[in-house]
């Protein structure tokens, strides 16, 4: 008994912690300037960030972070494995996430997609070599990337207010709910404890936190040195392509015959 | 006689079609042609530069001109600034536009000045209000290809680049958002602005 309050369950820790978040959270509101200020009340509408202080103080810790550990961990792996390497690495990721991203594709209803994703986890997890090499792109079965926000997103639910979330990033309530339910739609996650599975499931994801980080060295350094104030442009930057990616999956491109298939004659 | 004829009335006809097909989507049509050749002679001219065997520096030197010619860039400074354009005092407006030229050469020639091996494809245009939006897919060595929309508006009769939407993501809303929350940060000074991009150029110069 003793040795478990010494020691609080990670139910308790999960409680300790979103207590003292939500407190920080209402501590930390930013104010809405008054009513007879137009141009300013605009500009508080359209960023949507009533929660900014407390999202300024998690973008610091998540940037101090990124500084001293993910950062020099991705500029290490690109420099210490080669990009062929890095690539298979890459493609077995995403094959993993194919059944995730297949129920995303479906709950948008989004049949050339479904399709894809399909034939594209059967094709490159077989002659593939475990989904190492994208051959499936080769066969006419393109890549590409959603996830449940959009699908959210698509059923009407706005994004509301903009959280930075630490080890997480730029984020919303409905991007939030959207990687809640990719999480338990994953059927990786449904492994039972105490088959070395658990272990591969960590391993999956240490992985593929360096590799998205990698994807990411220039890009994020370049924003860092060219903006003035980073925070704000990495709001405005994750607002614009989550509308893009939102508008793309509202108007999906005309269905297209793979390229091996004939071609009628015209 | 008979066949030959009939040849020549279909040449006359398809050929009538043609005229009056070009008669009546001409104005449509010489548009956004003209906005398609515009790009293709600013992102080939790009495209040259940064291929080239130059150092980043004389990149940066032979990219300048090409900005100013093709880009809209005081119309561009003064959308970043937005709402505080109208607060700024003339010599503050001059001042801002000056820096922002240096600013936004300095953002062209970081994001394309590493690579050599860059190409491009046109993707097609759509029109967007007056304006035309110019497709165009970036492909640099080792880096997924990038969707590039190049913005085209008339300005003062000639077509001028006033804006590029890369994913989705348009250049100058998000430099206007960057100008607008540092300024709310500092009490909505122009001057904090004007030194900020002052610092932000000494620091780039080295």
């Amino acid at each position: 008994m003793r040795q478990a309050n010494l020691h609080p369950s990670p139910a308790r820790r999960t409680l300790a912690v979103t207590l003292a978040a939500g407190a920080l959270t209402l501590a930390g509101c930013a104010t809405k300037p008054p009513a007879t200020d137009a141009d300013a009340t605009q500009d508080y509408e359209q960023t949507n960030d009533p929660l900014e202080p407390t999202n300024r103080f998690f973008y610091r810790v998540d940037d101090t972070l990124d500084r001293t550990t993910l950062k020099p961990l991705a500029e290490g792996y690109v420099y210490v494995v080669p990009t062929p390497v890095r690539t298979g690495v890459h493609n077995v990721l995403t094959n993993l996430t194919s059944p995730v991203l297949f129920a995303d594709d479906v709950t948008q209803a989004n049949p050339q997609h479904a399709g894809d994703t399909f034939m594209r986890f059967v094709i490159n997890s077989t002659i593939g070599g475990v989904g190492m090499f994208d051959v499936a792109k080769g066969f006419g079965y393109p890549a590409h990337t959603t996830n449940f926000g959009i699908t959210l997103a698509l059923w009407g639910v706005p994004a509301g207010p903009f959280l930075y979330l630490p080890f997480v990033g730029p984020s919303s309530p409905r991007a939030v709910a959207g990687r809640g339910a990719d999480t338990v739609l994953d059927p990786f996650t449904w492994v039972p404890r105490g088959y070395g599975l658990l272990t591969v499931n960590w391993a999956r994801y240490g992985v593929g936190i360096v590799d998205e980080r990698a994807a990411y060295l220039s890009d994020i350094d370049h924003v860092k040195a060219s903006a003035l104030d980073p925070y704000a442009t990495f709001r405005s930057l994750y607002r614009q392509n989550t509308n893009s990616q939102v508008e793309a999956a509202r108007h999906p491109a005309p269905t297209t015959p793979p390229s091996w298939e004939t071609q009628p004659a015209h | 006689m008979r066949i030959l004829l009939t040849r020549r009335t279909v040449l006359c006809l398809s050929a009538a079609t043609c005229v009056l097909a070009f008669a009546g989507i001409g104005p449509a049509f010489a548009q956004a042609s003209g906005a398609d050749a515009f790009i293709k002679t600013f992102a080939t001219d790009l495209v040259a530069i940064v291929n080239g065997p130059e150092p980043a520096a004389q990149k940066k030197a032979a990219l300048g001109p090409v900005i100013t010619r093709d880009v809209d860039v005081s119309g561009v400074a003064r959308f970043c600034l937005g709402r505080f354009w109208a607060t700024a005092t003339p010599a503050q407006q001059a001042e801002y536009v000056k820096l922002f030229q240096q600013v936004l050469l300095n953002q062209i020639s970081g994001h394309l000045g590493d690579y050599t091996g860059v190409s491009y494809v046109m993707t097609g245009d759509t029109p967007q209000g007056s304006n035309t939006l110019v497709g165009t897919t970036i492909t640099r060595p080792n880096q997924p290809p990038i969707n590039v929309q190049w913005v085209v508006g008339d300005v003062g009769g000639s077509p001028k680049v006033v804006d590029v939407i890369a994913e989705g993501t348009s250049m100058r809303i998000t430099q206007r958002s960057d100008y607008a929350s540092y300024l709310g940060q500092h009490g909505d000074r122009i001057d904090a602005l004007i030194a900020a991009l002052h610092r932000q150029l000494d620091n780039t110069a080295g």
